[in-house]
């Protein structure tokens, strides 16, 4: 594996790239990480997976069911209520 | 069940009007609903409202769907029928098990609806029912929500890395929707899974622990191998439309 354009060593970067879930958990500003100040590598990490979690967050659902899904509910609604309403022998006057 | 009748504009006034009247505002009851699947009380409010905004005339389609209203409980559907698919079709990849589980999630809402008491908002407590039938679905069929293997033996390729300076192309502003989403959807199941909660639903890494039984800390991690497993994926795929 290559590592240009970087004067940090691969022990530095897999140190840093450990604590990256905490450091994102946190919020905390990455910018201003002295291991980001002359590590490319690491620094595009951090931007393609800020990128990843904002493009995440734009997801709409775009997706609809297929009309048959509300038919089978209208029909198991329909049967249990079939299923609770009395037969002319539970009748009380 | 009766036709399908549209709400009129006045009634849903009316009723929103009784609806706020009634059911209890989240700053005053915070703790007290039982009946609720699972509270979502961690979560910010001001978040829930980002991503479940109230939708007009819902208020008065609960109403009177408490009260037995069969069309106002497919006024219901209608709105919220989307959301509630997409969820289950992103946690499961699967056309025809995402519809099962939203019509399951749907006859659960029916059953329990009488029990919402507007703690959080209605979709907030919609969406938690739907992931938790969905949840229970992967349980029964025996599948581990979360791999061990992914985590205790991470792949290489979802491990820190030190090769991504042999090429200068960054993610920003190459993917689209549908670019993300068909990535999304080659995610191991455990990966996709805490990235959906997390970064499409919005779920903090506690509920996502109490959801899926792990700890906080293997939530962090999967989601973190979840990002970078996507990134390989928009990687391979921008580098692919880069040579065509």
């Amino acid at each position: 594996m290559t590592n240009t354009n970087n004067s940090r060593t691969p022990k530095e970067c897999t140190e840093f790239q450990e604590q990256l879930p905490e450091f994102f958990d946190t919020g905390a500003d990455l910018l201003d990480h002295p291991h980001l100040k002359d590590c490319e590598n690491c620094s595009a990490l951090v931007r393609d997976l800020e990128y990843i979690a904002a493009q995440a967050k734009l997801l709409l659902p775009i997706h609809d069911p297929s009309p048959q899904v509300w038919k089978n509910i209208n029909n198991a609604l329909n049967q249990n209520s079939r299923g609770r309403q009395p037969s002319n022998g539970d009748k009380t006057s | 069940m009766k036709e399908p009748k549209k709400l009129s504009r006045k009634g849903e006034k009316n009723t929103d009007s009784r609806m706020k009247n009634t059911l209890r505002t989240s700053d005053t009851t915070a703790h007290t609903a039982p009946a609720q699947p699972l509270s979502a009380e961690a979560r910010p409010m001001q978040q829930q409202q980002r991503r479940n905004p109230p939708i007009a005339g819902e208020l008065a389609a609960i109403a009177q769907a408490q009260g037995g209203d069969g069309s106002a409980f497919e006024v219901l559907y209608n709105m919220h029928k989307r959301r509630v698919y997409s969820l289950c079709l992103r946690m499961l990849g699967n056309v025809a098990e995402a519809e099962d589980l939203t019509q399951e999630a749907f006859l659960q809402l029916h059953r329990k609806i009488s029990t919402f008491r507007g703690d959080s908002a209605f979709s907030t407590w919609l969406h938690r029912m739907a992931v938790n039938v969905v949840l229970m679905h992967l349980r029964k069929k025996g599948l581990p929500l979360v791999s061990l293997e992914e985590t205790l033996e991470p792949s290489q390729e979802d491990g820190p890395r030190k090769d991504f300076g042999t090429r200068d192309l960054t993610l920003s502003g190459s993917i689209d929707r549908v670019t993300l989403e068909r990535a999304v959807k080659e995610l191991p199941p455990g990966y996709r899974m805490v990235f959906v909660l997390h970064d499409v639903e919005g779920y903090e890494h506690n509920e996502i622990a109490g959801m899926l039984r792990c700890s906080i800390g293997n939530s962090k991690s999967q989601l973190h191998k979840a990002r970078m497993r996507l990134r390989n994926l928009l990687r391979e795929d921008a580098d692919g439309r880069a040579e065509a």
